[in-house]
């Protein structure tokens, strides 16, 4: 599904943000990323949502290389990819309904169609009865939801979460967990950034650790009750 | 359409509709957009109603100048008798050959009337209005000659030479004239005129264009997050440029209707002083209001201008825009 081959990434003025990560995620498997801030996380996810473009080594998912695509398929590779942000980014103007509904209305859907899969989405995400609500009326924990939400009203095969749980306290961070793991058992494959290492160390899935732009670990991670 | 996923079928392709329903599905987003511009416009009323007041006044002053052109060539075109060519007959020339000469005129293709006037009615005319009356009596003969008036078919000044040209050949003509001077004169000042509007409407029109693009530039920049947001979910650029064409076509609409409802009240208000003057020349000069194809006409611009305008600005800076980070 997902495939890292040596991929580097350095900006300008010689820092280097990615070195030689190499890994691969399944179709329908479920990982984690972790890592200090400023480890590299968001740099690997601007490289999966064409945000940014590597300085060397190839990115593929389903088996096509990224950098082929060109700047005018860049929006159909991000429909593909369903992104969760840890700020949500929603449309703070419009209703929760139309923040659900952009990428779908992006695709072109209309009527019926559209307020079934809004409504879906929602519901997953329990959030059916904020429908007609302005994000600013909600709290942080269903901002997220909604962001979520957004996310997967169009079935991606790929999910990305940036900091899902950054602002949430650790029930809600436990059930914005639970969400992505419904999402991963009905077969779409996630990758979630934290540095919530508690939590990861929890769900008991693999876990990639980048440490100065560099992969230190990819597997279950051990976890150590705080003394 | 899926790059990344053969077969992955996404959006309103997932359905199968047919041709015609899509048709009008395309048709009815496009309006449903046109209208939510509308909304837009409508939610940040005061910069509307600026923005659309700056583009009428713009667009008033060529309409203007416009129908102040298409007047004035109604004044010039009712001058006929411009051209009018005063053929002056020799002196002791037989009646007989002046007569002949009327009634080949009256056959000649390029002469719409022929008005003869003898030396006797030309001197009991003169006494009439010159004033000198009984004076003229104590002439020993009359010293006017015989006149023919030639009213030319074309009045064209260049037409007109050429008659005046032919007739004065005539063997009986003693010279022949047309006071053409002042016509031609007439005919540059209106076609100077004419350039002048030309030019300043250009420089006014591209005022609009650039009011539009840059009206346009600003709302983009105020949306700077919301693009990006929808960059982010997979939006084209032409997805988001939508709204903002339709905002500048809107512009457009407003404008060109504020203008003419500017220039209509200017008519009005000046149709009682322009009467004034036009009594004081005994002139049964109407002033020409818009037609309705001039009415399209400006509409048709102000709202290309519009489109044009904001075409300009989205094409630069919706590109620009580029989410940096999730």
């Amino acid at each position: 599904m997902l495939q890292f081959d040596q991929v580097s990434k350095s900006y300008p003025g010689g820092f280097v943000a990615l070195d030689r990560i190499s890994f691969r995620l399944e179709k329908g498997e479920m990982a984690f990323l972790t890592g200090h801030s400023g480890a590299g996380k968001s740099t690997l996810l601007k490289l999966i949502s064409l945000i940014e473009r590597p300085s060397a080594g190839r990115v593929l998912i389903n088996d096509i290389e990224l950098s082929r695509i060109k700047r005018s398929q860049i929006p159909y590779v991000r429909r593909d990819v369903g992104i969760i942000f840890q700020n949500h980014r929603l449309l703070m103007n419009h209703t929760v309904f139309d923040n659900v509904a952009l990428p779908l209305v992006i695709e072109g859907f209309t009527g019926k169609e559209m307020v079934k899969r809004v409504h879906a989405a929602l519901d997953k995400v329990g959030l059916l009865d904020k429908v007609r609500c302005l994000p600013a009326t909600l709290s942080g924990g269903e901002q997220q939801r909604v962001g979520i939400a957004r996310a997967v009203v169009n079935k991606p095969p790929l999910l990305l979460a940036d900091e899902p749980t950054g602002n949430l306290d650790p029930d809600l961070s436990k059930d914005t967990m639970r969400v992505f793991e419904a999402f991963n058992q009905v077969g779409v494959s996630v990758l979630v950034a934290t540095h919530d290492l508690g939590l990861v160390a929890r769900m008991k899935y693999r876990t990639l650790t980048l440490k100065h732009g560099r992969m230190i670990n990819d597997g279950l991670l051990q976890y150590q009750e705080p003394v | 359409m899926s790059i990344l996923f053969t077969g992955r079928a996404t959006g309103a392709a997932a359905k199968k509709i047919g041709l015609l329903r899509r048709f009008i599905m395309f048709w009815l987003n496009h309006a449903r957009q046109a209208v939510a511009s509308l909304g837009e416009l409508w939610r940040t009323p005061s910069a509307s109603i600026l923005t659309i007041a700056v583009l009428g006044v713009s667009l008033t002053l060529p309409a203007t100048l416009h129908l102040l052109v298409k007047n004035m060539q109604q004044i010039s075109s009712s001058f006929t008798q411009a051209a009018e060519i005063s053929l002056y007959i020799r002196e002791q020339t037989p009646a007989n050959q002046v007569q002949s000469l009327v009634t080949i005129l009256q056959a000649d293709r390029d002469v719409a009337e022929v008005i003869f006037v003898s030396k006797q009615q030309a001197m009991t005319e003169f006494q009439q209005i010159s004033g000198f009356g009984a004076a003229l009596n104590y002439l020993e003969s009359n010293p006017l000659p015989d006149l023919i008036r030639v009213l030319p078919k074309n009045t064209a000044p260049q037409a007109a030479e050429a008659l005046l040209q032919r007739l004065s050949s005539e063997r009986i003509v003693d010279f022949a004239k047309l006071d053409i001077d002042w016509l031609t004169r007439l005919n540059a000042i209106v076609s100077m005129l004419q350039q002048a509007v030309a030019i300043i409407a250009l420089l006014l029109l591209s005022a609009v264009l650039l009011i539009v693009g840059n009206t346009i530039r600003l709302s983009i920049m105020n949306k700077k997050d919301e693009i990006e947001v929808m960059k982010l979910v997979g939006a084209t650029d032409a997805f988001i440029q939508r709204p903002f064409l339709y905002t500048g076509v809107w512009f457009g609409i407003f404008g060109g209707l504020l203008a003419f409802l500017v220039v209509e009240l200017m008519l009005w208000w000046l149709q009682g002083a322009i009467s004034n003057v036009t009594a004081l020349y005994q002139s049964d000069f109407t002033l020409m209001a818009m037609s309705f194809r001039e009415f399209i006409g400006l509409l048709l611009i102000a709202v290309l201008l519009g489109l044009a305008g904001s075409y300009l600005s989205v094409r630069r800076h919706i590109s620009a825009i580029e989410p940096t980070g999730p």
